[in-house]
């Protein structure tokens, strides 16, 4: 009890200063950027306001949003007991590994497409995570050889070099992308590992949901951008999910009425989410987005669940994580539809 | 004030002719929370239609979101119309205003795109100035570059006549070309630039007619002129952003006059409407109907009466009659405003079910007793007022603020409550000035009460707090009774775990214990007493189950009596089990306030004996410091407690936190 009551107290009271739900509707209906970004001034994100006033630049204020949920991730990491700094270190590599991700890409347009990157090299970040990784260089690198080895050291450095050459021959980055999420699941399942039985039950649940969600966000990719093989996607799914195995995903990817492979579960296990699934939707896509949603809302009904539960756990922490990062999702997406004009009802359905 | 305030249907029918002013009048009184009429189409579908306004309400909400977004952009919160606002209402010219507004905002986004367009330019040199500034680079590395440095310098030159369209080739890039002077017709410059455009650079350089040049000596300490130029290119492109963004703001402000009338009138005609789309018309009369409270029945009757010039008919139903239109009555509270931060501790529970009890009026003495109990004090209780005087002080005038007011207001009580109950414990900052007019609460605890009275020790305290916990048990009860009564829900009142049956044994139990703390926990009740106090009653409970079976599902489930019976047993032994174990706990958790109480002087001796360890300053800033820790730490966990006592030990008796909120259509509605 002693490990999380402090951190318990303290993000609870965080968690009860998330934005209501009733803000985002205010915010979904404001009618520029500018109106919406107003009404945040009194909030947490008063400083988006700021930034995009003097500005004009809404990508420099979203990337004000991520450094602030990063140091939120290093905060917490300060308080937390050391049993469980190596999940904290997980989880935060997330964004080292999305930051690393979006620099590779930025090589990969200039050097390889040789498109002009120069509207994006400045929206990355350039600060240490949690390892020493020269952006800089691997922005203006002349090879894969020059990124493996300026991250060296690093666990990142051999994934590089093992997708490196696929990467040029394929001519995309969708292997080595694959691989970096890969890896950043199995440390975070590594080190859920080496918690203790209630944690890491909790732990696995969570995480376990995200993965779900992961994978059906790949195989959306995969049926709209793509057109793999089944063996080349089933490469591609994380393993780990909570409520959709191996097995259910290849299904999915191949089923043409998808939501019926899901009715199973959400009919055992979340029984009040069965009516999403008679939803009518015309094509596949539209029926995995509609599965992703449903299991958004499993997100949302793990969440409450562990907040209305014993709150000693490593529970509060990935759920107040979960909470704050949709939080976050929820005002990039209206900010970017606001500035690309996007009617509120479309606002709605995407948030 | 005890129970939630009375509320009144009106069923009205005026002549469409009408219908402008009678919507007026109802918005002016703004006490009227409607029905959407729709609920009467099963009765009459075919002559009844919606009212089709000039604009649409959704026009006008529209409208009225674009124009707040500009004032909320210059900082303005636009305040609520009032009743000249509305006798000034005008027709909105939707498509002039849309217009002005659309201009506005074409003005506001090329002042963005420019912003935009500056801040682009700005990264690029703060690109180039990180990368100086993490190398080292100087003019020397022309030649020889510092390891993974990734900007490129070269000097040059190139025809006068080529400057600007050396100048537009290089915009869209991060370089920075310094002009190091002039020969003839022939430029001198200094270019920097990223390496990993150097293929875009030496097109344009081709294009520009760039020939490269020796780096001349005197050039030698130019690294110094690059930091200067970076940085007074910055500084120049900063002076520009903050002229666009001070154009934005004064964009706004030169219309802020005219966007906040535009915004009244365009609320006062969306509140109009508001109120008129839950009107319906036949050819020539419409219909409305809502909720509001009894006591504006008569205003109402003679402003609707006063608009329409007696050509309506208006029919008056009470909540409950058969004549009343919907389910839900929505549910007003009836306090005085001194009672106003005690509202909000309920509200933050849940709204009264309409007709139950209001708990407010009683929330008020229970909630400023326990916290008195638990932190009594007259020194820190004064602090704890001051306190809430400047929270009020500084959220006075704060609409938005009325919570943290009505927080500050709570603690001017609390601290009220603290000054009481010091005196009666004879508390001052921890130190005992005077004779206390109840108990020596610190004598106690510190084992040399100097005071004789009737509580001695810390026992005779904890009996004081269970005493206060079974009152407030009781009174809980009672209101349970009274709302089931109300209800005329009879069997409930008998058979409830907070029912009469409940209620008895939870009485039994209490003597029971009584009788034997008495006997020095030897002796029980006599069997025949203890059978009449805790024995019947249970007994009797036992025909709850049957009685609900035969009466509700005995025809489905006939069948499986015997099924049926086992079951009974199981649900009377679990009631007994759930009221025997939930009263217990429930009484037991008054203690709290005891501990917190003794807790609360502990803390006070331990501070006044550390500074005894000491002197002069130091035992002074420990007193200090140790005052104040208790006042934090303590007085919150005292307000905490005490809320938590309400909620689960009081509330849970009696109070169905299922009410809707009565929240009219006004001139203040916020709404949005």
């Amino acid at each position: 009890m002693s490990k999380y009551s402090f951190l318990n107290a303290k993000l609870r009271a965080r968690i009860s200063k998330i934005l209501p739900d009733e803000l985002f509707d205010e915010l979904g209906a404001a009618p520029s950027i500018d109106a919406a970004l107003a009404l945040l001034a009194d909030t947490p994100f008063g400083a988006l306001e700021e930034i995009y006033s003097r500005t004009g630049d809404l990508k420099l204020a979203e990337r004000e949003l991520l450094k602030s949920e990063i140091g939120l991730y290093k905060n917490i990491r300060e308080h937390i007991h050391q049993d469980c700094a190596d999940l904290l270190d997980a989880l935060l590599s997330e964004f080292e590994i999305e930051n690393l991700k979006n620099a590779i890409r930025l090589y990969f347009d200039r050097k390889i497409r040789k498109r002009s990157v120069e509207s994006q090299v400045h929206y990355i970040l350039y600060d240490r995570i949690i390892h020493d990784i020269p952006i800089d260089i691997i922005v203006n690198a002349e090879n894969f050889e020059e990124i493996a080895g300026v991250c060296s050291g690093t666990p990142y450095d051999q994934i590089i070099k093992k997708y490196s050459n696929t990467v040029e021959s394929e001519g995309s980055l969708f292997r080595m992308e694959v691989g970096f999420d890969h890896f950043y699941y199995q440390n975070l399942l590594a080190s859920i590992a080496k918690l203790n039985r209630r944690d890491r039950e909790t732990a696995l649940r969570l995480t376990g949901v995200e993965i779900d969600l992961q994978n059906i966000n790949w195989i959306i990719r995969f049926k709209n951008f793509y057109d793999l093989p089944l063996e080349a996607v089933m490469a591609a799914i994380v393993p780990g999910g909570f409520n959709l195995d191996k097995a259910v995903m290849g299904e999915l990817y191949s089923a043409q009425n998808v939501t019926s492979v899901l009715q199973g579960f959400v009919k055992r296990k979340y029984p009040g989410l069965s009516a999403l699934l008679s939803s009518q939707t015309s094509d596949s896509t539209s029926r995995l987005l509609l599965i992703r949603r449903i299991l958004e809302e499993i997100m949302k009904q793990e969440v409450q669940r562990i907040l209305a539960g014993y709150p000693f756990t490593i529970g509060i922490i990935l759920s107040y994580f979960i909470l704050k990062r949709n939080e976050l999702k929820k005002i990039r997406t209206i900010l970017n539809a606001k500035h690309y004009g996007i009617d509120q009802e479309r606002i709605e359905s995407m948030i | 004030m005890i129970f939630t305030t009375e509320m009144i249907q009106l069923f009205a029918v005026v002549l469409g002719r009408d219908c402008e002013r009678v919507t007026e009048a109802l918005l002016r009184e703004g006490v009227m929370q409607f029905i959407n009429i729709s609920e009467l189409e099963s009765d009459k579908p075919e002559s009844l239609s919606a009212i089709k306004p000039q604009v649409s309400l959704a026009e006008i909400s529209d409208l009225r979101k674009q124009v707040e977004g500009f004032l909320r952009t210059g900082g303005i919160t636009p305040s609520p119309p009032n009743e000249k606002d509305l006798n000034n209402r005008a027709v909105v010219d939707v498509k002039r205003e849309s217009i002005r507004l659309d201009k506005m905002a074409r003005e506001r986004d090329s002042m963005r795109e420019r912003q935009r367009t500056i801040q682009q330019e700005i990264l690029k040199i703060e690109d180039i100035k990180r990368q100086v500034e993490l190398y080292g680079i100087g003019i020397s590395d022309v030649t020889l570059p510092a390891k993974h440095s990734f900007i490129s310098m070269q000097l040059g030159k190139l025809p006068a006549s080529n400057v600007k369209l050396l100048e537009d080739g290089l915009k869209d890039l991060p370089s920075l070309n310094i002009a190091m002077g002039r020969e003839n017709d022939m430029a001198h410059y200094l270019l920097i630039s990223m390496k990993r455009d150097s293929e875009s650079i030496n097109k344009i350089l081709a294009n520009a007619g760039w020939s490269r040049v020796e780096l001349p000596s005197e050039l030698k300490s130019v690294k110094k002129d690059v930091f200067t130029e970076l940085a007074a290119k910055l500084e120049k492109l900063t002076g520009e952003q903050k002229q666009v963004e001070e154009q934005v703001d004064e964009l706004i402000r030169k219309e802020e006059k005219h966007l906040s009338e535009v915004w009244v009138n365009l609320r006062v005609n969306e509140l109009f409407q508001k109120i008129q789309a839950n009107f319906k018309s036949s050819s020539r009369t419409v219909i409305f109907t809502g909720w509001l409270p009894s006591s504006k029945k008569d205003k109402l009757t003679r402003m609707i009466k006063q608009a329409c010039e007696d050509r309506c008919y208006l029919e008056w139903n009470e909540a409950g009659s058969t004549g009343i239109i919907g389910d839900a009555i929505p549910v007003s509270f009836n306090n005085p405003k001194t009672l106003a931060p005690f509202q909000m501790l309920v509200k933050n529970f849940g709204i009264p079910k309409y007709g139950t009890i209001d708990p407010t009026p009683f929330v008020m003495p229970l909630y400023l007793a326990m916290f008195g109990l638990m932190f009594g004090d007259v020194g820190q209780g004064l602090v704890l007022a001051i306190a809430g005087s400047l929270g009020v002080h500084f959220w006075k005038n704060d609409k938005a603020k009325e919570g943290l007011r009505n927080l500050a207001w709570l603690i001017i009580w609390c601290g009220g409550s603290s000054v009481l109950f010091g005196v009666l414990f004879g508390s001052y900052f921890g130190k005992s000035l005077f004779r206390p007019l109840w108990f020596d609460y610190h004598g106690i605890i510190a084992g040399h009460s100097m005071y004789k009275s009737a509580v001695n020790d810390i026992f005779d305290v904890l009996a004081i707090t269970i005493y206060f916990g079974i009152s407030v048990i009781f009174l809980g009860l009672l209101f349970n009774w009274i709302n089931i009564i109300r209800e005329k829900k009879w069997a409930e009142l008998i058979f409830d775990k907070g029912g009469i049956l409940g209620g008895w044994i939870y009485a039994g139990g209490i003597y029971a214990v009584s009788y034997m703390i008495s006997h020095d926990f030897k002796e029980l009740p006599p069997g025949a007493a203890l059978f009449f106090l805790v024995g019947l009653p249970a007994l009797l409970l036992l025909i709850k189950e049957p009685y609900h079976f035969f009466k509700h599902e005995a025809s489905a489930e006939r069948s499986n009596l015997l099924f049926a019976l086992i079951n009974f047993l199981m649900e009377w032994f679990v009631e007994l089990l759930e009221i025997f174990s939930g009263y217990l706990s429930n009484t037991l958790s008054f203690m709290r306030v005891a501990g917190l109480g003794i807790a609360h002087v502990c803390l006070m001796i331990s501070f006044f004996t550390i500074a005894g360890m000491t002197s002069g300053i130091a035992s002074v800033a420990i007193l200090i410091l140790g005052n104040m820790l208790v006042i934090c730490l303590e007085g919150l966990s005292a307000g905490i407690q005490a809320l938590r006592l309400n909620y689960y030990e009081f509330f849970t008796k009696f109070f169905h936190g299922t009410g809707q909120l009565y929240t009219p259509i006004s001139l203040n509605s916020t709404d949005k």
